[in-house]
């Protein structure tokens, strides 16, 4: 197969003409084997999405509060990731502890980023402190690479099972870990957005920090809060895929990038919009390779990605990034 | 005394030149022999890159114990190539910039040395390189020296061990769409089609990839009875070899050296073992790899692998060619190295053809619950 010059193998043979022609003749068998190929499918394609959604609720957090997109993201889930791998592998504490530890340093490190690369910064426009983001996301990554090498470091889930076999579809254990996370952070973000007063006052402080400060309402304190609730959502989300992708100095760049699609898909600035983001690019990925072309995964991410910055550049549910501008 | 203003500026100029001036004088003279070493530092591959320095320093320690180079100590000066083409070009124009360098290590991967292949022939220097795409041999670069045999070898001993020794026919080929996965995918299709075996599915992926579901279970579908694989990172190999046994793919595997580097092992653990591979460097295939493997083990406290034997070898075969050239000369040290024959070396027996390429075969060895256990070699004359 030729596409735009380059010569690609062929795609996966998952058609029914890939199938032996005794399951051919057999209707109900082939459609059966299909059907399960996409149940496999969906079920990973649903696991990875729940990731990017996870990193994208952050970036969504810091935009809405800050008006800048947070590029050090990723990091944060290296960081956590490597965290771990100090209290769970290198000192064996037991795992519930060393992943509160790893929590509790995020929260940490949300202070200091907000300290260190946000708060100087806060007065001048979006972009010296975009630049400032990438700048410390470089300085963690090669941080973390000074302390602990470059070697890719191997962290076990939280369960033993690897996973269950449920009919034809195998489920990974941590995969299921990771969707039931997100499901859970929906329903205690609307809580907490929407019912609770903490909540109330950084939806306020995002949409006007001005009204928001002559209702009494402490603007950097609520920033500060952002930044330690995303950094530990971050971290959650590194936490959680560890064990699946393995613990590395790129696997924050690598989620964020595709995080971010997600974030613009689901409408930057929009906590529902990350996760419905985050979801569909998990699930068109995953199905583009399936059927389309393997090689091509990443380019149906980003096709998606362009379709929707040209017309749909609000997103799936969030405002316009124009008038958020 | 008066100073006038074109003294003061005749002897300014010369107070800031003199140094330099000096400081060339001295190292045309070289009080050292030096070697650029072009090596990821940061980026995907900087823990490969790690291994490479570890085995590029281990033969340099012992080569200036046994007298050095031409009489003098040899130097090693390393630069980032960031596991990226413009980092790979870049690192080697800083280091083609010093004249004193002799000669240079290159990447081990194919792409890598494709992007800096035009500037080493500008430079006429001789390189040695670790990539095993055939053709980095074959587009008339004089100056590349490969220290690891290509991926013409490794497709037809992984497709003959494959079909005569497990007796498997039904092929699945999964390769990366690198420089590096892409030729080799196709010397496998092409030795399987050679064996009356052609492949039932030829499947291509992208680099740091995060999920191998529909790799795997186009691997399933395709109702093979034997996988081979081309992995070009291990962390993407360690992420399918885990997917491919969670999904229930429990076919015989032989794979690309990546099947049996010691990061795979460890990151993949039990979803490896049974696996072949076909490796370069194989600690019990001879005298020169198992003294290779003691001195690793030895100095770093870990196994050595192909990342690190094959700098090792370069830097090896780069100073005994240099010694017996007598010379720097870029020419001569092209000639001594061509001239090397049955070269004891890790990776093997070096032998250069006038293409460059010193080693023509492989090894085949197997993964016994963590272990890499040598079975044996097969060599090509052709």
């Amino acid at each position: 197969m030729v596409l735009f010059g380059l010569s690609l193998p062929e795609r996966p043979k998952l058609s029914c003409r890939d199938f032996p022609a005794s399951d051919r003749r057999r209707g109900p068998s082939h459609r059966t084997r299909v059907m399960d190929l996409f149940l496999q499918l969906l079920f990973t394609g649903v696991g990875i999405g729940a990731v990017y959604a996870l990193v994208a609720l952050g970036f969504v957090l810091i935009f809405r509060a800050t008006n800048v997109v947070n590029f050090a993201q990723g990091e944060f889930s290296m960081v956590a990731a490597y965290l771990m791998v100090v209290f769970a592998v290198d000192l064996q504490w037991p795992y519930w502890l060393s992943f509160l530890c790893a929590l509790g340093g995020m929260a940490l490190l949300g202070v200091i980023f907000n300290l260190g690369v946000y708060y100087p910064l806060r007065h001048r426009s979006f972009l010296p402190v975009i630049i400032a983001t990438i700048g410390a996301s470089i300085l963690m990554a090669n941080s973390v690479l000074a302390i602990y090498g470059p070697q890719p470091q191997v962290l076990e889930g939280w369960f033993e099972t690897p996973g269950i076999q449920l009919g034809p579809v195998y489920l990974d254990s941590q995969y299921l870990l990771i969707i039931a996370v997100t499901m859970v952070l929906v329903v205690f973000n609307y809580w907490f957005f929407e019912k609770t007063m903490l909540g109330k006052k950084l939806q306020a402080t995002s949409q006007d920090k001005e009204m928001a400060s002559l209702l009494g309402i402490s603007v950097s304190s609520m920033i500060m809060i952002t930044f330690i609730y995303s950094a530990v959502l971050g971290g959650l989300a590194g936490i959680l895929v560890a064990p699946v992708l393995f613990v590395s100095i790129q696997m924050g760049s690598t989620i964020a990038l595709k995080a971010f699609a997600a974030t613009i898909i689901g409408g930057f600035g929009d906590v529902a919009g990350a996760i419905v983001g985050g979801l569909a690019l998990g699930i068109i990925e995953t199905f583009g390779a399936a059927y389309i072309s393997v090689p091509y995964k990443d380019g149906f991410a980003f096709l998606v990605l362009i379709l929707f910055l040209v017309f749909r550049p609000q997103g799936l549910f969030g405002e316009r990034v124009a008038e958020k501008a | 005394m008066k100073l006038t203003r074109r003294e003061f500026a005749a002897g300014l100029a010369v107070g800031i030149t003199a140094p330099y001036v000096i400081g060339s004088a001295a190292r045309a003279q070289g009080a050292t022999i030096k070697i650029g070493m072009c090596v990821p530092v940061t980026g995907p591959a900087a823990e490969q890159g790690l291994w490479a320095q570890n085995g590029a320093k281990l033969a340099l320690a012992a080569v200036n114990k046994a007298g050095g180079v031409l009489g003098k100590q040899v130097e090693l000066v390393i630069e980032d190539d960031q596991t990226t083409n413009p980092g790979i070009v870049l690192a080697f124009s800083k280091l083609a910039a010093q004249s004193d360098i002799v000669g240079f290590l290159g990447s081990i991967r194919s792409t890598q040395v494709h992007a800096m292949a035009p500037d080493v022939l500008k430079l006429g220097k001789p390189v040695m390189i670790g990539g095993t795409d055939p053709n980095l041999t074959h587009m008339g670069n004089q100056w590349l020296f490969r220290f690891r045999p290509n991926d013409s070898y490794s497709g037809r001993v992984i497709a003959d061990y494959g079909v005569k020794t497990l007796g498997k026919k039904k092929w699945a080929i999964v390769h990366s769409t690198d420089a590096f996965g892409t030729a080799g995918g196709k010397a496998l299709a092409s030795a399987l089609e050679t064996l009356g075996s052609p492949a039932v599915l030829d499947q291509g992926y992208a680099n740091q990839s995060q999920d191998f579901t529909p790799v795997v279970l186009a691997v399933k579908q395709s109702g093979a009875d034997v996988l081979g694989t081309y992995f070009t990172f291990e962390n993407d190999l360690g992420i399918f070899a885990r997917q491919l046994r969670q999904l229930g793919v429990t076919i015989p595997w032989v794979g690309s050296p990546s099947v049996v580097a010691v990061s795979s092992t460890k990151l993949a653990g039990p979803a490896l073992f049974g696996t072949f591979g076909v490796a370069d460097y194989a600690e019990d295939s001879s005298d020169a790899s198992k003294a290779f493997g003691k001195a690793y083990r030895d100095a770093y406290k870990t196994a050595p692998d192909n990342q690190s034997a094959w700098p090792y070898d370069a830097i090896t075969v780069l100073s005994a060619a240099i010694n017996k050239a007598g010379s720097t000369e870029p020419a001569k040290i092209r000639e001594a190295i061509l001239a090397l024959k049955k070269f004891p070396g890790a990776e093997g027996e070096y032998n250069f053809d006038q293409n460059g390429d010193g080693l023509h075969g492989y090894n085949v060895v197997k993964n016994e619950k963590g272990t890499i256990v040598y079975d044996k070699h097969i060599d090509f004359n052709d």
